[in-house]
């Protein structure tokens, strides 16, 4: 693997989960509404179908839970929506997430002049 | 053309369902619902018509051994409450795809798992009795020797040359 999939791998790892949360935080969404979401942002998933089982994991460990509903425009939709705990989880990784990246900026030389 | 369409649809789930068969069955069966309830919406709502469409569709899901490898990533630290997530699975996960050997992938997962656990209780007495007996000196050889002794389970796993 080229070390430019490499990084991409890292970074999003432990930061991809929280993404998703935040795209259900208002609004319930179904499964396919949800990876074409993220095939629009550039980088973020490595491909589609593995956004499924990234929703199932949430879902066990009960930070979103998910609900079929019919569609007027074809099969079945599985909509997915955030739970209390979820909603923790989200707040927190906001706090962590922008003490860290000004950590990272601070060091590695990336954030704003001063 | 229905039936055209769903010959590479079957076909592809059964590519994935090959290479699950680690996984527990619910979340083996909760993943190929949700890859075919994709690929119909997709089908039906961006009115694809004809085979190429639908293979770009399968493209982007991504191939199956993509698709496996996540579905293991995401089950990989699955009983969190005997363990903290350190999981044994990564390596396991590349080993996986020969169908022949998915009887006895769970045993060696689980032989992986009952080791981890005891190397940690093990390291964890030894902390305990170093610390006890002399605070000042940091001893960080069980550490080093912990990751070698983890990766040992996978190893004897039967060799069966000819």
């Amino acid at each position: 693997m080229s070390d430019v999939g490499q990084l991409a791998t890292s970074l999003r790892r432990g930061t991809l989960e929280f993404c998703v949360l935040a795209m259900v935080e208002f609004e319930d969404r179904y499964g396919t509404e949800i990876v074409r979401r993220f095939g629009d942002e550039p980088g973020l998933a490595a491909s589609e179908g593995t956004i499924y089982p990234l929703l199932s994991r949430l879902r066990r460990v009960g930070w979103l839970d998910s609900k079929w509903a019919e569609s007027p425009s074809g099969p079945p939709r599985r909509y997915y929506g955030l739970t209390a705990a979820g909603r923790a989880a989200l707040e927190h990784f906001r706090t962590e997430w922008v003490s860290f990246r000004q950590t990272v900026d601070r060091l590695v030389g990336t954030g704003e002049a001063a | 053309m229905k039936t055209q369409y769903s010959d590479v649809v079957a076909e592809y789930l059964r590519e994935v369902d090959l290479r699950l068969a680690g996984l527990p069955v619910l979340q083996r069966r909760e993943l190929l619902a949700d890859l075919a309830a994709h690929i119909e919406t997709e089908r039906a709502e961006r009115h694809l018509r004809g085979e190429a469409e639908l293979i770009e569709v399968l493209e982007r899901l991504g191939s199956p051994e993509v698709v496996a490898r996540a579905a293991y990533e995401e089950a990989g630290p699955l009983p969190p409450i005997v363990a903290p997530p350190s999981p044994p699975l990564p390596p396991m996960v590349t080993a996986m795809p020969p169908r022949e050997r998915a009887p006895w992938v769970l045993p060696v997962i689980g032989a992986g798992f009952v080791a981890l656990l005891v190397m940690m209780a093990l390291c964890a007495g030894f902390f305990a009795l170093t610390r006890g007996a002399e605070p000042t000196t940091p001893d960080v050889a069980p550490i080093t020797a912990a990751p070698t002794a983890v990766e040992a389970p996978p190893a004897p796993t039967p060799s069966y040359t000819g």
